[in-house]
């Protein structure tokens, strides 16, 4: 699938394979990113506040989605969990929502308007960022390393996949105007 | 950006904490490791 532009519009077409390889990683990553928990306080769920204080993630996948925002200042960063988490996890979720929700059943023509654009290249990154955490991609990560169907290679091909529908992407969307 | 390359960091942006917390949560949001410090 490559995306090109078309008279303002964006598409590509999807085959089957490709479909399922989306559906099956955004519906992964909604298992990690699981909703958030919002204050019983209706002032304070209107604002996206925490009903607790937000604990840095222990599982690596869900730390690099959800990061830390002071690296030596834990009280800190706690406190800008409690405000962000809520909203952070709501934007990732309906990114992948809206991903899924696009995919042409059984492969076809997928057309996306400039928000679902955005939704698209977030979405993607935060599988990119998923995929390559679990796998520990470096610089220096190479595939071939591994023979043809053994699955770390498989998922590394899913990896490098991921980058380039994003490159795609990202060459069909032109920059809003501030 | 070339720092980010060279360096793994790079600063992008300055001011009160409360410029800075909305600038790293919107950075969040695009995927991107943000993190900030007082100066």
């Amino acid at each position: 699938m490559r995306f090109t532009r078309h008279r303002g519009k964006v598409r590509a077409d999807v085959d089957q394979v490709e479909v399922d390889v989306l559906e099956q990683l955004t519906g992964e990553l909604l298992g990690i990113v699981e909703e958030p928990r919002v204050d019983a306080d209706p002032l304070a769920a209107l604002v996206g506040l925490s009903a607790e204080p937000v604990v840095p993630p222990d599982d690596p996948v869900l730390a690099r989605l959800l990061p830390s925002a002071y690296r030596d200042d834990d009280a800190a960063a706690a406190e800008f969990r409690r405000y962000t988490d809520a909203d952070l996890r709501a934007r990732k979720r309906a990114n992948a929502v809206a991903v899924r929700r696009s995919l042409p059943d059984g492969g076809g023509r997928l057309e996306l308007d400039r928000d679902q654009c955005d939704q698209w290249l977030e979405c993607l990154n935060d599988l990119r960022l998923a995929l390559g955490t679990a796998l520990g991609v470096t610089e220096d990560t190479d595939p071939e390393e591994y023979d043809e169907g053994h699955p770390a290679r498989q998922a590394l091909e899913v990896y490098g996949w991921l980058g380039w529908v994003q490159e795609s992407l990202l060459s069909c969307v032109e920059p809003r105007v501030p | 950006m070339l720092a980010v390359h060279h360096e793994g960091k790079a600063v992008v942006s300055n001011g009160t904490r409360e410029q800075m917390e909305a600038d790293v949560a919107r950075l969040h949001g695009k995927g991107l490791w943000a993190t900030l410090q007082q100066d």
